[in-house]
């Protein structure tokens, strides 16, 4: 416990080390007083490069996103309910202020932007300092100022000499992971050691990393295009429709791509087979598609969290029509002459040829089967009543005859179940499949930009928060008769507690002599 | 040979007068995580039938993390090894619970997939897919953890222990929360399938317990720095105000009535949650009663720190622990209610008030157009209400699963109350335990840094695997632009303290600031703001 007086010897012997260091570390060369105020431009780039000016833009942003989270944005799902219930003042208002659309408004692109100057000439004006910190190093103290610092110690010793000494206080660094520097004034000799002096750039560092992302962001905004391609199987396309958002009003624009997209199947991995191709009981939706152009063709698969890339497009899985098809139905086919029933098997829009020549075209298929006006059609999207619709092409030839295949058995002597080209049909399984699969079109060339700010950003945010430059002096003055005073002190950046710790194991190792522990407790 | 001849001063900081941190010292935060791994194994060897489950583990975790704060607290007021012991040994027991419960989850989970999709024919899905990160209770359970955790490992000092006297409470009421919301699994969404999301929740679940962490020194270091009791009881009151002006849609302070929403039983394991609120006698009057002691505590202590009045400062004191009684009555009354009101009285107790407002969300449930609904009038609504409630009101039913959000928000305006007259109490004796300010401003800034960090790398991971499953890594989704609003407060944060020199009680604003913002972006953005990340 120390007295309050010698609280305030401290804090004096603080204050005085901190004017010293000033002195000898930062090094500014002397300015006399201007005597003419700065111009204008000289004052505002003063006020662009101020860390303040960057917390007051900060907290700008902080009010803007949070306007954004609080008012519901044009983009979102919903929005036209939201609008609807709004007072004509509130609308007035909030277009007024591109409140509903508060991301993309003049004045939140010119925030990021002034935010991002400045970034930049906050780090130009403060990089030499820093560079400076780091490549003129302070290789000497006095003793009073090394007793001022976080950490000191002062004892003294008797060896054979003071460059012996030295010798070994700078092997003792190095135990520490310090690399020592001896240097001789006089009749003093200084030993100075440093770890992780590049943490003092870590910021600016980070700075970089947050520009980069700031650039992948702008090349997004300003040159990505983000569409949708719905795709059913058989189906080409080479475009992607984007959706504009004007309030409450939608509409679509389309953006032609450089190839042909030709998708060959699709596919939904249920979670209970039994249930319906709802969101909540899929695992998985596949999409198959082929690429054509003037390169040639690549056959592709689209999966949930598993996209495509190809000439710097991205195929997605976004979304699906979920009006139930069947992606294979598998029939069981009585013969109207008697005989074993034959079970064949038939892909979506695919065909297949029975033992006797009869050709089965597997034509279409309605989850919930009605017929209206004599035409076949569903009266839902589920799979209350599955019926395949067939076209039978007799071994004869001819025209193919229609046919339906039911799940459910039908009455005896239903006209819709009378046998077709000698054949009665049951639909024995099939496998549920929505309509269409919504792909959803990227071409985005900032998110490659994007990506590596992110991982510099990683790798800075660790080197500078997870590291610290930490300095260590020496000072040994001989006192006569072979005997030394050595006095250590030294500072650290960050991790004050650590850098404690590593300080009194320095001691320790010097002096041969663990240091005594205790607790504040 | 060297040789010591004299030491005549050796290390003149606080800060060397700290044991050395050794491997040891660590040894009870390696001892709960790897315990919780083997308690993990030992459920996957036993089976489920024969072992405890998530929630029980988490009452545990509970009751631990509580008896340790009270440890801490009362090592702070009367100090004592074996209090601080014992604190210690009682966070470790809590966190080595918090991770069982995640850990037991996560075989179950596993269990139950295999039975829903073997059964199927279909095949065992990778091991992520039924990784605990899948809703709020997941992601509640796992910020508890990162809380726990980080408090002890700060711990491993046995001057940094105070700080679980504050931390723990918090992070048992985000248990408390995950109590509320109820362990039912869910589907998961096919578009959470993916690999990014034990990093991503992971990393949300490490930096939201951090920055909870850094919340709790910041209080304590307005407690050191002088802050008095009083000043905080304002703030409470503000707080616990706006929690009973928001909850059961405002009829608390504008009926004197509370609501509590039902659930709708679909099967024997499914239910629904609806907007159709029935009324709970007592609770409502009793928190209008609480707010008006507070805003007398207000007004009394608002007289007190302007003009010095010792009268104001102890009418205040008294409308404050009247105002923790009335709070206190009106949980026990509603908990009491929620579990043991029968249906009948449920539906007797319906406001037909709420009728358009219930039958409009019928109708959107029921899949009519918008442009359908848009036309119906008011009285339709009702009449669609009143039907839908005569022939499925039956299946009605309170719980306190069904509102977890106010639940939560009237324990912490009574956790924040209570801990206001905890600070009162013999406030010098306390404020003279609490380590040095120097030391509470280190811990504040360092674990905002660790939280900055680890917000940056939920932003990255996020926005990577947004691109991944969305097309596109940054949308301005509610609760991406929530993380980020809370990572620029941190940055605001460390860059005030370069460029104003904002230390010490300044920078414990900020701190605190910043994680309300991680609160808002946890909770508020999943309940009130609509977007992508409605199921977390």
């Amino acid at each position: 416990m120390r007295s309050p007086n010698e609280c305030y010897n401290s804090d004096l012997q603080k204050l005085m080390s901190a004017i010293e260091e000033s002195k000898s570390e930062i090094r500014v060369p002397k300015v006399t007083p201007a005597r003419v105020s700065p111009s204008i431009l000289t004052r505002v780039l003063n006020l662009l490069s101020s860390v303040k000016f960057g917390v007051a833009m900060l907290v700008l942003l902080v009010i803007a996103s949070m306007i954004g989270m609080l008012v519901m944005q044009q983009n979102v799902e919903g929005f036209d309910k939201y609008y609807a219930e709004l007072t004509p003042s509130q609308k007035l208002l909030g277009s007024a202020l591109g409140f509903f659309d508060i991301y993309h408004v003049w004045y939140f692109n010119a925030l990021m932007m002034v935010l991002s100057l400045n970034i930049v000439l906050a780090s130009i004006d403060r990089f030499p300092k820093a560079w400076t910190y780091i490549s003129r190093k302070k290789l000497d103290a006095s003793a009073t100022w090394l007793r001022g610092q976080e950490q000191s110690a002062t004892f003294e010793m008797r060896d054979a000499g003071r460059d012996v000494l030295a010798g070994k206080i700078a092997a003792a660094y190095r135990t520490q992971g310090f690399k020592p520097t001896v240097t001789e004034k006089g009749a003093r000799t200084f030993v100075f050691g440093e770890r992780g002096a590049w943490n003092r750039l870590g910021a600016y560092a980070v700075h970089v990393a947050l520009l980069t992302i700031f650039t992948g962001g702008f090349l997004t905004a300003q040159f990505g295009r983000t569409g949708q391609m719905p795709l059913k199987p058989g189906m080409t396309s080479n475009e992607m429709s984007e959706t504009v958002f004007n309030l409450d009003q939608l509409t679509q624009a389309t953006t032609p791509i450089p190839f042909d997209v030709t998708c060959t199947d699709i596919e939904q991995k249920l979670l209970k087979k039994e249930g319906p191709i709802t969101a909540d009981n899929t695992l998985d939706w596949l999409t198959r598609i082929k690429i054509k152009d003037e390169y040639g063709e690549r056959d592709a698969v689209v999966q949930l969290n598993r996209p495509y890339d190809y000439r710097g497009y991205r195929f997605f899985q976004a979304s699906f029509i979920a009006n139930g098809k069947a992606r294979n139905i598998k029939l069981e086919l009585t013969p109207e002459k008697g005989g074993a029933p034959l079970t064949v098997s038939i892909p979506r829009d695919g065909s297949t040829l029975l033992p006797d020549g009869t050709k089965i075209d597997y034509a279409d298929f309605y989850a919930d089967f009605s017929m209206a006006g004599g035409k076949p059609q569903t009266q839902s999207g589920e799979y209350n009543n599955p019926a395949a619709r067939l076209a039978v092409t007799p071994p004869t030839g001819g025209q193919p005859q229609r046919a339906f295949a039911f799940a459910t058995a039908l009455p005896e002597g239903a006209p819709i179940g009378a046998p077709i080209a000698g054949y009665k049909f049951k639909l024995a399984e099939y496998e549920k499949v929505p309509d269409a699969h919504i792909l959803s079109v990227q071409k985005d060339p900032g998110s490659s930009i994007f990506y590596l700010g992110g991982g510099l950003l990683g790798l800075t945010l660790s080197a500078v928060f997870f590291f610290s430059h930490q300095r260590v002096w020496t000072l040994v003055e001989e006192r006569g008769d072979g005997e030394y005073e050595v006095v250590i002190g030294g500072n650290t950046n960050r991790n004050a507690l650590g850098f404690g710790e590593r300080f009194k194991r320095l001691v320790s190792v010097i002096t041969g002599k663990p240091q005594e522990v205790s607790d504040n407790e | 040979m060297s040789e010591v001849l004299n030491q005549q001063s050796v290390i003149n900081t606080p800060g060397l007068k700290l044991p050395d941190s050794t491997i040891a010292s660590y040894l009870p935060a390696i001892l709960a995580v790897v315990g919780s791994v083997l308690m993990s194994l030992l459920r996957i060897q036993l089976g489920g039938e024969r072992f405890i489950g998530d929630g029980p583990l988490i009452m545990l975790s509970l009751f631990c993390y509580l008896g340790a704060a009270v440890f801490f607290l009362t090592n702070l007021y009367a100090p004592s090894s074996t209090a601080s012991r014992l604190g210690l040994w009682f966070t470790t027991g809590g966190v080595f619970m918090n991770l069982s419960a995640w850990g037991v989850r996560w075989v179950n989970a596993h269990d139950r997939e295999l039975e829903i999709i073997t059964r199927q024919g279909g095949e065992m899905p990778w091991l992520w897919r039924y990784i605990p990160f899948a809703n709020l209770y997941d992601l509640s359970i796992a910020f508890a953890f990162g809380a726990g955790i980080t408090t002890l490992i700060i711990a491993h000092r046995k001057s940094m222990r105070f700080i679980g006297a504050v931390s723990l409470p918090i992070a048992s009421l985000i248990l408390l929360l995950a109590v509320f919301i109820g362990n039912e699994f869910i589907n998961l969404p096919p578009i959470l399938d993916s690999y990014w999301r034990p990093i991503h929740v992971g990393t949300a679940s490490i930096s939201y317990g951090v920055a909870l962490v850094c919340f709790a020194a910041a209080i304590l270091y307005l407690l050191k720095d002088g802050v008095k009791p009083e000043a905080m009881a304002i703030w409470s009151a503000i707080f616990a105000l706006s929690v009973f002006a928001t909850i059961s849609r405002g009829s608390v302070l504008t009926r004197a009535t509370y609501t509590a929403s039902t659930f709708l039983g679909i099967d024997a394991s499914a239910r629904m949650s609806l907007p159709l609120r029935t009324d709970i006698p007592l609770v409502g009057w009793l928190l209008v009663l609480s707010g008006a002691l507070l805003v007398g505590v207000l007004i009394a202590f608002g007289v007190y720190l302007s003009k010095q009045d010792a009268g104001a400062r102890r009418w205040g004191h008294w409308m404050l622990k009247a105002s923790l009684v009335a709070q206190a009555a009106a949980i026990v009354s509603l908990v009491s209610q929620v579990k043991g009101m029968a249906n009948a009285e449920l539906l007797a107790r319906l406001n037909p008030g709420q009728y358009a407002r219930f039958g409009a969300f019928l109708a959107d449930k029921q899949g009519v157009p918008a442009e359908r609904i848009a036309q119906l009038s008011p009285a339709q609504f009702e009449q669609a209400a009143s039907t839908w409630i005569q022939s499925e009101g039956a299946r009605l039913y309170l719980s306190l699963n069904a509102n977890p959000v106010e639940l939560a928000a009237l324990i912490t305006a009574f956790a924040g109350t209570l801990f206001v007259i905890i600070f009162s109490f013999r406030t010098e004796t306390l404020r003279n335990s609490i380590p040095s300010a120097e030391k509470l401003d280190s811990i504040v800034y360092r674990t905002a840094t660790v939280a900055f960090a680890g917000l940056a790398m939920l932003l990255i991971t996020g926005a990577i695997w947004a691109n991944e499953s969305w097309g596109r890594y940054w949308g301005w989704d509610s609760k991406e632009t929530g993380a980020f609003v809370a990572w620029l407060t941190y940055a605001g944060f460390l860059h005030s303290r370069i460029a104003r020199g904002w230390t010490g009680r300044r920078s414990a604003y900020f701190a605190i600031v910043a994680f309300m913002l991680v609160i808002f972006t946890y909770l508020g953005v999943s309940y009130l703001l609509p977007g992508l990340h409605s199921y977390a």
